[in-house]
């Protein structure tokens, strides 16, 4: 039980930042609303993490720091105390204390009305009130990982004065304590925040961010090139070179933690045998399609976790299953299947032939890997037939366990940035859907152990070493080809200083961006 | 005249209630459950329950389709069911986005197309008439949306006389309406043209040359005004063709109006919020084409509408 006392680590402000100044940001698509608790997209989190402030934040380096909460204290495996920052005002004048994080949680918890955060945070039951400016978050069972789920930018408090006088109205004009204040939205066109010069923390430098909604990739690339906005988010994949080559922009970018993989059915044969896996994982050249296709707008994948989530340990597929369509071959012979006429494995004169669901355009390149991929298979002997559907369509089929296909393409981002949001319900045996995202029904009693051990433990060195034992035995087994990691990238001109990208897309560094002209 | 306004605005209640029962039938009938989506990876069935409940999806079709009816007696759309917020107000912010932008290119349309198409049809098979031929199947055939992104590049990236998008000043009005009014100026142009050339062959023509009317007059006053009876139709359909083009040309333009509305609200999966916008936009079309036949009797004395 650790006690950890954190300070604000004090912002960086070299000579050369300059105060004033209006940063225009470019984004495809404006937000849905921007209530923190029931707005978990993107383009509503970029806008309202400025407002709006959790107690704990994961930084751009994936640590824990100190927000609205000066310290915490993990008491046990269901509940940890927070210290709250005194002194500190929500923009309407409420004093942010016990109660505002009570009347949070209580809102955003409630069964009547869950909001999405609350379907990602784990079983938080609740605040319990110590004295005004102590909490203790306490959840149902023990859940290792809460302190991820308090940290997460759905998890800004809010001001209770300005949730009763608003109403559902709160989501169109947030108040929260935040560096900027809420100030205009026009729908589809563009949100306004200023400058909160009352700010408890360090004073941020613009006097107002504008993000403006330019849903056309090529218009929004040539608004920043005439300079109508000065930022430009989800750029243009295919201008990315160019972007990079000129001396008027720069191009920002940080490993993302979504993962996008073909995953395989184990209930249909001939993917339960593992041997068939490994040859497929074997046959598949990741690197190719890495280069080609995502043309530096993905990263490498070496599991179902992205580097940086807590609990991530290396597959080494690399090393245990190198790309070598001879070896994937010999091992589709081993399992009984034969060359057929046509190139085709047979065994017993039925050909070897995979169907594929996919949706086109979910993802980064999605389509464009799935047709690369299907031609690697191809040589080595395997027919993959791939349908594509539309996103919803491929969503229900993989979560209603309809069981038609062999294959489907799915990414899958830790939204806690904790490996227990992905592992468990992913790969626990009791986890198959619709309870929960065990795509493949890998079942493993061995491995429920390690993640249930997990979960309740509040040591991290147990938790990591307990982690890298389940993706062993997942590598082991392999039920999924990862074929990269997502990047969050951002191209601005080259005046714009300060932008710290994060590997959660929803966490962008806008705050203390200055501009030198 | 009247009895025929009120049979006219009286057919537009099956729309009203079509349009609604129509997009709920449709929503029932594409895969994915609008609740399970909503709350996306990693939702329990437990909450998927408690929101279908909340959004009342757990009712049955006729149920939700009577609490909409009802409300929409009341001249009220709804709340949307991602954002909470009043459908009402939702098209109040769009809505004069579009018209704005849906008139203007409605203008320059017929400021532009009709007068090409009478001057097509005064000296047919000239220089000017092919010329016209020509640029007006180009501007029927090229697709909206890489005109709008070519328009960009040319007018804003290379010559910086425009602004590559959003809604502001008249400046920020030029690019998506004239790229909104072209397949509208041609589709005009070719109209009028081939009006023209019917009307002018007729009796009357002729009996007004003899008569020594001056020229331009002929075409003006005696041609051109029975020429408007199928320009007008076209016309009236073509403002329905503006509002749905309106969703390429806003998207191209980052213009905030109601057809990008519609796609922010399929994408969410918000069918309140879709039922909204498509019922607006189906009334819109409606009345356009009630003053369209209104203004057959103007143009054509012989229609009565007793």
């Amino acid at each position: 039980m650790a006690v950890l006392l954190l300070t604000w680590p004090a912002a960086p402000r070299a000579q050369a930042q300059r105060s004033g100044g209006t940063l225009t940001i470019a984004r495809p698509v404006d937000a849905v609303s921007l209530d923190p608790h029931f707005e978990t997209t993107a383009p509503g989190a970029w806008v309202y993490q400025l407002i709006l402030e959790p107690l704990v934040a994961l930084g751009p380096d994936m640590k824990i720091k100190p927000v609205l909460a000066s310290s915490y204290k993990v008491l046990d495996a269901t509940r940890i105390r927070f210290t709250l920052r005194r002194g500190v005002r929500f923009h309407d004048g409420t004093p942010f204390n016990a109660q505002a994080v009570k009347f949070t949680f209580e809102r955003a918890f409630d069964r009547r009305n869950p909001g999405r955060w609350a379907s990602l945070a784990g079983p938080i039951k609740g605040v319990e009130v110590v004295d005004d400016y102590t909490v203790d978050i306490v959840t149902s069972e023990p859940y290792a990982p809460l302190l991820y789920s308090v940290a997460m930018v759905y998890a800004g408090i809010v001001s209770p004065a300005a949730v009763q006088r608003l109403g559902p109205e709160f989501s169109r004009q947030p108040v929260g304590t935040g560096p900027f204040k809420f100030q205009e939205w026009r729908t589809n066109d563009r949100i306004t925040v200023v400058r909160n010069d009352d700010y408890w923390g360090p004073k941020p430098y613009l006097d107002r961010i504008v993000f403006r909604v330019i849903p056309e990739e090529s218009a929004r690339m040539i608004a920043l090139r005439t300079g109508d906005v000065d930022m430009v988010l989800v750029p243009a994949p295919a201008q990315l070179g160019a972007f990079r080559r000129d001396p008027a922009f720069t191009v920002a970018e940080a490993q993302g933690l979504r993962v996008v993989f073909v995953g395989m059915n184990l209930t249909r044969p001939p993917l339960s045998d593992v041997r068939v896996r490994r040859a497929l994982v074997m046959g598949t050249n990741r690197k190719a399609i890495l280069d080609n296709i995502l043309e530096g707008a993905g990263g490498p994948a070496d599991g179902i976790l992205a580097k940086g989530v807590f609990g991530y340990a290396p597959m080494e597929l690399d090393k245990r299953y190198p790309y070598d369509p001879d070896r994937a071959r010999a091992l589709l012979q081993e399992a009984g299947f034969r060359p057929g006429p046509d190139g085709i494995m047979q065994r017993e004169g039925i050909p070897l032939v995979l169907t594929l669901i996919s949706a086109r355009g979910r993802y980064l390149k999605d389509a464009e890997i799935a047709e690369a991929w299907q031609a690697q298979m191809r040589a080595i002997g395997v027919r993959v037939d791939i349908s594509f559907l539309e996103w919803a369509t491929v969503f229900t089929h993989v979560r209603a366990a309809t069981l038609d296909y062999h294959l489907f393409m799915l990414g899958w981002v830790t939204t806690t940035a904790d490996a227990d949001y992905s592992l468990l319900p992913m790969f626990r045996s009791n986890m198959a859907p619709p309870t929960g995202w065990n795509t493949w029904r890998y079942v493993n009693p061995e491995f429920d152990r390690l993640v249930d051990q997990a979960r309740v433990s509040t040591k991290a060195e147990e938790r990591q070493e307990l982690y890298a034992r389940a993706q062993a035995m997942i590598a082991r087994d392999i039920m999924f080809i990862p074929f990269y990691t997502t990047k969050e990238i951002a191209v601005m001109r080259s005046y714009v200083k300060g932008f710290v990208p994060h590997p959660i897309e929803y966490n962008q560094g806008f705050a203390y961006i200055w501009l030198e002209k | 005249m009247i009895r025929f306004i009120a049979h006219r605005l009286l057919a537009l209640v099956p729309v009203l209630l079509g349009v609604p029962l129509f997009i709920m039938l449709t929503i029932d009938l594409i895969p994915g459950d609008p609740a399970a989506l909503m709350l996306g990876e990693g939702a329990t069935e437990e909450m998927v329950t408690a929101l279908r409940a909340s959004l009342d999806l757990d009712k049955p079709l006729l149920v939700r389709y009577a609490r909409y009816v009802t409300r929409l007696l009341h001249g009220d759309l709804g709340r949307s069911i991602r954002e909470g917020r009043r459908v009402n107000d939702e098209i109040a912010d769009v809505w004069p986005a579009t018209a704005q932008l849906a008139m203007a290119a409605l203008g320059l349309a017929v400021a532009v197309g009709i007068p090409l198409g009478v001057l097509s049809a005064r000296w047919p098979n000239s220089w000017f008439d092919n010329v016209v031929r020509v640029v007006t199947l180009f501007g029927l055939s090229m697709p909206i949306f890489w005109i709008g992104l070519i328009f960009i590049v040319v007018f804003s990236l290379w010559l910086g006389w425009l602004p590559p998008g959003g809604r502001g000043g008249l400046p920020h009005l030029v690019l998506p309406s004239v790229t909104l009014a072209l397949p509208t100026i041609a589709m005009l142009a070719r109209m009028t043209r081939s009006a023209m050339l019917e009307v002018l062959r007729e009796d009357y023509i002729r009996t007004a040359h003899a008569k020594g009317v001056p020229g331009p007059r002929v075409l003006l006053r005696h041609a051109l005004r029975n020429a408007f009876i199928p320009v007008t139709t076209v016309l009236g359909l073509q403002t329905g063709q503006l509002l749905g083009g309106a969703i390429l040309t806003e998207t191209v333009f980052s213009w905030p109006g109601i057809g990008r509305m519609l796609v922010r609200a399929i994408f969410a999966r918000d069918y309140v919020l879709l039922q909204g916008g498509v019922l607006v936009l189906a009334l819109t079309f409606v009345l356009v084409n009630l003053a369209v036949d209104l203004s057959y009797a103007y143009f054509d004395p012989r229609i009565s509408y007793a």
